[in-house]
């Protein structure tokens, strides 16, 4: 451009359009109207970059995944956001930290709900991640090539187990010393190195103001930087093991009359991500290809709006209707009777009650590396992208049963149990 | 789906606008803008007005940090005309607090002046409650979580429907006065200083500990019973302990109820340290024992020799004695029956029994209480008058006065007390046991009691054929086996063992070896195997009883077994009568031939 | 499927479709739009504290006889002055108005330590960099006959309490 000054009217001009200006430096797209607006809008959009320019209809449907995934994320998010506005209230000293909760609850606007979305935010990140660990299982999601993803599940379902235990002691009320007190105990009873564990855990011998600190620590700082790399794995890996799981009928088959005769071995058709697809892909007419997929604008951003709605929604309200609990202040000479955990580890502590050993450590631990070593040693490629496939029976089988003993343990823990771990009837 | 996404957002858009709104326009708001405008009618200057137009609502707190932990009370944020006294006739919560000469409040020029002011006591440390709170539910306490509720006001909804009604009422409030008033004879703890009285006059001390006032053993320490638990709780475990914890062994003590409500404010004013102590003063009672305390509240009584009778008489009545034992009508269903004391005991055995219940036998669950020595001496005085009523001759009218409340109404050694002794009574129901004996040695048991046992020497009260009488009633009605002929047993007379270190030695191999199962390998009856036998192995550490049987009878039950029970023949088992010596010298060894047996020390 | 590179795809035939679908496009904007408002703002209101952790903004100080005549007692701990003449009464703050110091008593007035204020008897600027005179609190008679300030509510300057 030349040094000469502009004209009077493209200053108006810019006057006029900056708004259109400001929103486009930002956005760089107008409203999508045509396919390549709808592809531009997805990869040049930071926030909307991870995802795919084009999604397998399989992936929308929601009887296949249940969204299952993408609520436990956004329970994440909603947990940050909570969980950071918690912080300016909370103090982490076993003589403030009730005080801070009844204040939280009697003179700090907002603070009930902000703790009640918190609360039952956590409750239910556990169980969705567990059930999308159950969905990933039954549909068979977990084989060849997402072993890895499904290991990286596996350990953000114990990061998430872990973050809700950290959490729990930090309203210093009796559910949550005595839960720490059993919990860290556990913990000791792990092989040779239990008691450093225990030890590192409490930061002395016995729960207290070093065990809240630290626990404050892992539960604010290292566990959500933790999971929050471990997430971003998890979802890049989706987008490089080439999207959600689906059946191998899934897809049409194409007619490769066009492809030339030496490329004839490659038969799938396989869906092309940037240049390094094209090169190496059979069929190097981008978008010719008969397939099923459709455009993320709008579809998938609606879908996944729509569940945030939903999501957000659904602790808001229950956030309304109920409260969280806060029991007594903690008395370290008298535990509760019964002393109970949050109902995600009563399946834990109803085995407990028989071995210390292995209800904690033992039956756990191989549950665990059953679960890692799935997909290693379970290599048959059959029954991917079907709930409850007929081929993947014995699997399904040894799983459901584990899900359902746990059920019952849980069940038995929340509702069986009375004082001194007794057995009762609930009616 | 767009409707749908449409729908949901509408709905965050409520839920968001529902919370924002309940945000605002709290109860304490309009309270305080209430009190702003009835003080703008009585102000009398413009001044004063000005000052309350300027005023908004806005969270009133007291900050206290002299007792215990800092303490954020902001009640005064309803109860905002608490320290204005144009509000006396005002209904809560903006009405002035009382004045009164009881909470040391004065009049100075015609004002009413306050001894414990607000700003410097807060509200919490006389009332409880949730200082914190800003909501009625929350701060009064009712909350069931809260270990605290308004003192005297508010109950929780969980408590006993029948209690709660007698948890009202200010008085109780005495029990945080009491956290700085120590003072035994403060006017303003009338109540705390009554349950204080009754704890010693009931004998609570003789179970249970508070530190610096008593040290029992038998039940929990209440040293900080006011703080861990609520008045409903100490109301139902005082009044009926069996309804909180099935388990208790604490006697029903049939208190009158204000009464009870004396003890529940003094055991509520228990909070492990009050605000008054200091380290000092602490440590002293410590090394103490706090004996001075005591005897300021309750004054012994002076036993007058021509009187000591009827001074024992009135001691064991007003005393508590009956929350246990059975005395007339009067029966707290836990120790034995006093009334036949007199042919029982003589009163030697009963003063020490007195001073050191376990000097006289080995396991008795009494607890040493601290009278004086000389009202000792007239409670055994009036114990010893007691001989119960001219003994029955049928045998079932004697099993029904004098057998029943151990041996129970089955004869199975199940009595309504049963459970509180040790040894258990003897289950008569098993033939093995009773057909297995003579006569003679069941009437020796009857006649002159089991030493070391609860089985008493009736002697004095039962003659021979009464003791035959009974026997055959219990023959015929609960053993229900014709009596056999006895096999005739090979035992030496005495043991032909000598005494010797060696012999015990291969004694306590022995035992270790075969008996400690059951017995336990210190002999205590508390082997791994007791759990699960009735009747328990016999405690061979109980020298009453040891030294009471001859080696004759140790050799015929360890020999020949005891029939009715788990103790087997050892005959049969490879044991020689040298073995059975060497046992036998053990069991003696550990059994020292003092009078007293192993507690006798601890009276001396 | 063909790549579409029209400005406008397939429904446009259908106009009551698209302005169907643009009027729910609207619901959801606001309704979006507007929760996050709100939570914004909310958020807000949570940061700022309604009560706080120090002593409370309105305390008793007194009764009027613990200050005769000619007082001015600073009351360090509160950060105010009370000061006496005869039947008036007054609470002149003494944190000074420049950065927030503790201004101490001097022969004329008060002197900030910090930065070298002066302020007269009165709390006014008689030198240095402070740019306003030290508030005036309000100041009452409680009902029960205590000194009541008021540090959330100040006053004009030279306004006393007549008792």
């Amino acid at each position: 451009m030349s040094p000469a000054t502009p004209p009077k009217a493209s200053f108006l001009t810019a006057l006029t359009d900056l708004p259109k200006n400001v929103w486009k430096s930002i956005f760089r797209n107008p409203l999508p109207s045509n396919d390549l607006e709808r592809s531009s809008t997805s990869f040049t959009n930071f926030f909307l970059h991870i995802h795919p320019v084009k999604v397998h209809k399989n992936s929308l449907r929601p009887a296949y995944t249940l969204g299952l995934g993408l609520i436990s994320f956004f329970l994440f998010v909603i947990l940050i956001v909570t969980g950071i506005l918690l912080m300016f209230y909370y103090v982490p000293s076993t003589t403030q930290a009730y005080d801070r909760m009844l204040d939280l609850r009697g003179s700090v606007a907002f603070g009930t709900l902000l703790r009640n979305m918190h609360r039952w935010g956590a409750h239910g990140m556990v169980a969705v991640v567990f059930m999308h660990l159950c969905r990933v299982f039954f549909t068979g999601s977990y084989k060849k090539p997402r072993e890895f993803n499904w290991v990286v599940g596996v350990i953000l379902f114990l990061l998430t187990l872990f973050m809700s235990f950290t959490g729990y002691l930090l309203p210093w009320d009796q559910l949550a010393f005595w839960a720490i007190t059993v919990g860290t105990a556990i913990a000791g009873y792990a092989p040779v190195i239990g008691k450093d564990i225990q030890f590192l855990l409490m930061g002395g011998t016995s729960v207290g103001q070093e065990a809240l600190l630290r626990f404050y620590v892992l539960h604010v700082a290292v566990l959500p930087a933790v999971l929050t790399l471990a997430i971003a794995i998890h979802f890049w890996r989706i987008r490089k093991d080439g999207g959600l799981s689906r059946a191998e009928d899934a897809d049409p088959v194409v007619s490769l009359e066009a492809a030339p005769a030496d490329k004839a071995s490659v038969l799938e058709p396989k869906k092309l991500y940037g240049f390094q697809g094209l090169v190496r892909g059979p069929l190097p007419k981008v978008g010719q290809i008969p397939d099923n997929t459709v455009f993320s604008w709008p579809n998938l951003f609606l879908a996944e709006l729509f569940t945030f709605v939903v999501t957000l929604s659904a602790i808001l309200v229950l956030s309304l209707l109920f409260n969280a609990p806060l029991e007594e202040p903690v008395n370290a000479l008298h535990p509760p009777n019964p002393a109970k955990a949050p109902w995600y580890f009563l399946g834990l502590q109803e085995m407990v009650s028989y071995s210390a050993f292995w209800g904690g450590i033992g039956v756990p631990g191989i549950f665990v590396l059953l679960l890692l070593g799935t997909p290693y040693m379970d290599r048959s490629t059959k029954g991917v992208g079907k709930w409850f496939s007929r081929d993947r029976l014995l699997a399904n089988t040894i799983f459901i049963t584990f899900v359902v003993a746990n059920i019952i343990f849980v069940i038995i823990g929340t509702f069986f149990r009375g004082a001194n771990w007794a057995f009762v009837t609930p009616w | 789906m767009r409707f749908a996404l449409a729908i949901g957002t509408f709905l965050i858009l409520v839920v968001h606008g529902i919370v924002f709104y309940n945000q605002f326009g709290h109860p304490w708001e309009r309270n305080q803008n209430t009190y702003f405008d009835q003080a703008k009618v009585l102000a009398k200057t413009d001044a004063e007005k000005a000052a309350l137009a300027a005023r908004k609502p806005r969270i009133e707190q007291i900050v206290v940090s002299n007792f215990g932990e800092t303490r954020v009370d902001r009640c005064t944020t309803c109860h905002i005309a608490t320290d204005d006294p144009r509000f006396s006739s005002h209904a809560e919560p903006v009405k002035t607090h009382p004045y009164s000469p009881t909470l040391g409040d004065f009049q100075k020029d015609g004002k009413w002046e306050r001894r414990h002011k607000f700003s410097e006591f807060g509200c919490t440390v006389c009332h409880d409650g949730q200082g914190r709170g800003l909501d009625a539910e929350y701060s009064h306490g009712k909350d069931e979580y809260w270990p605290d509720p308004l003192l005297g006001f508010v109950t929780q909804d969980n408590w006993r429907k029948d209690h709660a009604p007698k948890l009202k009422g200010k008085e109780y409030m005495q029990a945080n006065c009491a956290q700085c008033h120590t003072d035994t004879a403060f006017p303003g703890t009338a109540l705390v200083t009554r349950g204080r009285q009754i704890f010693f006059a009931s004998n609570c001390y003789g179970c249970h500990r508070i530190e610096g006032l008593s040290d029992g053993t038998i039940g929990p320490d209440l040293s900080d019973v006011g703080r861990k638990w609520k008045l409903d709780y100490l109301w139902g475990r005082i009044t009926d302990p069996k309804s909180i914890l099935a388990t208790s062994i604490m006697p029903k003590f049939n208190l009158k109820e204000e009464d009870v409500k004396a003890l529940v404010a003094f055991l509520k004013s228990r909070k492990g340290r009050n605000f008054a102590e200091t380290e000092i003063q602490r440590f002293k009672v410590k090394l103490t024992g706090g004996a001075e305390l005591v005897q300021a509240t309750i004054k012994p009584v002076k036993i007058n020799p021509p009187e000591m009778v009827k001074q024992g008489e009135k001691l064991v009545l007003d005393r508590a004695c009956t929350a246990c034992h059975k005395l007339g009508d009067r029966d707290g269903g836990i120790a034995p029956d006093l009334s036949f004391e007199g042919s029982l005991r003589d009163s030697e055995w009963v003063y020490a029994h007195f001073k050191n219940p376990k000097s006289t036998m080995s396991d008795s669950i009494m607890p040493a209480f601290r009278f004086t020595d000389d009202e000792f001496k007239a409670m055994t005085a009036y114990l010893m008058t007691l001989r119960g009523q001219a003994t029955p001759a049928s045998g079932e009218a004697i099993y029904k006065n004098l057998c029943l409340r151990c041996h129970g109404e089955k004869g199975d050694g199940h009595g309504p007390i049963a459970e509180h002794l040790d040894p258990y009574p003897r289950d008569l129901t098993k033939a093995g046991f009773m057909n297995s004996k003579s006569e003679a040695r069941l009437v020796n048991s009857v006649r002159n009691g089991v030493n070391g046992t609860s089985m008493p020497a009736w002697g004095k009260a039962v003659t021979e054929e009464q003791a035959k009488a009974v026997l055959g009633y219990i023959q015929t009605t609960f053993t229900k086996e014709p009596r056999r002929e006895l096999k005739a047993k090979a035992i030496p007379e005495t043991n032909p063992v000598a005494m010797s270190p060696e012999s015990v030695t291969r004694g306590e191999a022995l035992f270790v070896n075969r008996c400690a199962g059951c017995h336990g390998r210190k002999g205590d009856g508390k082997g791994p195997n007791s759990l699960d036998i009735q009747p328990k192995p016999r405690n061979l550490r109980n020298s009453f009883f040891v030294n009471s049987v001859d080696d004759k009878r140790l050799f015929e039950s360890i020999q020949y077994g005891v029939q009715g029970t788990a103790m087997p023949p050892w005959i049969d088992y490879g044991l020689t009568n040298n073995d059975v010596g060497d046992l036998v010298n053990f069991i003696r060894s550990i059994n020292p031939k003092t009078k007293g047996g192993q507690h006798a020390a601890a009276i001396q | 499927m063909a790549v579409n590179l029209k400005r406008s795809s397939g429904e446009d035939s259908d106009g009551g479709k698209t302005s169907r679908r643009r009027m729910l496009g609207w619901l959801t904007g606001a309704g979006l739009a507007g929760s996050a408002g709100l939570s914004a703002v909310s958020n807000f209101v949570f940061i700022k504290p309604r009560a706080t952790y120090g002593q409370p903004q309105r305390f008793s100080v007194g009764k009027p006889e613990d200050f005769p005549s000619g007082t001015r007692a600073i009351l360090a701990a509160r950060g105010i002055c009370i000061v006496r003449e005869g039947t008036k009464l007054a609470a002149i703050s003494i944190t000074c108005t420049h950065l927030g110091c503790t201004v101490g008593a001097a022969d004329t007035g008060f002197a900030c330590p910090c930065h070298g204020s002066r302020f007269d008897q009165d709390g006014n600027v008689t030198g240095g960099p402070a740019p306003r005179p030290l508030p005036w609190f309000q100041i009452t008679l409680a009902p029960n006959g205590e000194i009541e300030v008021d540090k959330d509510i100040e006053i004009v300057p030279g306004s006393y309490l007549s008792l």
